[in-house]
């Protein structure tokens, strides 16, 4: 048997900041609306994970690289509102890239 | 917010707010031609088909209303806009249709020389759709993301070199 690892993408999404939802259910509504969509079978298949991303209100989840325009098209489709503002082949990375956005300061510059 | 999201464009509601200071990389968007446009890109944006006439850019268009109006008082150029946010209330079989809808409007802007245009139809900064997401959408619907970007980006263009024209210094 071949030892094959699928390649996973990670993505770092923002919620919004007083949301009535933590990570957890966030990430059940994400599965919820994936399966709506594209079925039970790829929800399975593309494994989405959800990872503490150590950062105010963002969340990553992970899944498969197959099935990430799928992810993103629930993600865009999922009440409450989400945005992916982070794509990464690597949880660390991830992190990193995420680091590097000063939210702080985004969030002073859109009121 | 725009560069995070790999955004190179957005429009904002101004509707003649003179709080707006518009920046680079930012397009007003109008209900009619106010005082503020002469100094920056602009675009007059309708919902309403009976408001619809020859100096509206665009036509925001919900896909589950009739289109037989829109299809009578569409003219060359015009942009149909069609907004994800509605989607979000939608249970999985409406969308379903949603994306069926969508992509018969696709299909009509093609065939008429109009724009389509997918927006976020974001109020807020958490509402807002990276272009990442929305290739996937693109693709979900089965519309080529490079050939969207292109003609969106030719037809920006185009109405930019129009406004332009009065831009005072």
């Amino acid at each position: 048997m071949l030892n094959h690892r699928e390649k996973r993408r990670y993505v770092a999404i923002m919620y919004e900041e007083n949301s009535l939802f933590r990570p957890i259910q966030l990430h059940e509504k994400i599965i919820e609306r994936f399966k709506e969509l594209f079925g039970i079978l790829h929800a399975e298949l593309a494994m989405l994970k959800l990872y503490d991303s150590e950062f105010g209100n963002i969340l990553f989840i992970g899944c498969k690289l197959k099935y990430l325009d799928d992810l993103l098209v629930s993600l865009s489709m999922t009440q409450p509102s989400l945005t992916v503002v982070r794509l990464s082949g690597t949880l660390k990375k991830l992190r990193k890239n995420v680091a590097t956005l000063n939210f702080r300061n985004i969030k002073n510059n859109a009121n | 917010m725009a560069k995070i999201l790999g955004l190179d464009l957005i429009g904002i509601d101004s509707n003649n707010s003179v709080s707006i200071k518009p920046i680079e990389n930012i397009i007003l968007r109008m209900d009619e031609k106010y005082p503020i446009a002469d100094y920056y890109p602009h675009l007059i944006v309708s919902d309403n088909i009976i408001s619809l006439d020859g100096k509206t850019d665009l036509f925001v268009i919900d896909p589950f209303q009739k289109k037989d109006t829109i299809k009578r008082k569409s003219k060359r150029g015009l942009g149909l806009e069609i907004s994800i946010a509605s989607t979000k209330k939608l249970n999985g079989s409406m969308i379903g249709r949603w994306i069926k809808e969508v992509r018969l409007i696709y299909e009509f802007c093609k065939s008429n020389n109009c724009q389509f245009i997918l927006s976020s139809g974001a109020t807020s900064i958490n509402e807002m759709v990276s272009a990442r997401t929305f290739e996937s959408i693109l693709k979900f619907m089965g519309i080529s993301p490079k050939n969207y970007w292109k003609e969106i980006s030719e037809w920006l263009y185009s109405k930019d070199k129009v406004r332009w024209i009065y831009v005072k210094p």
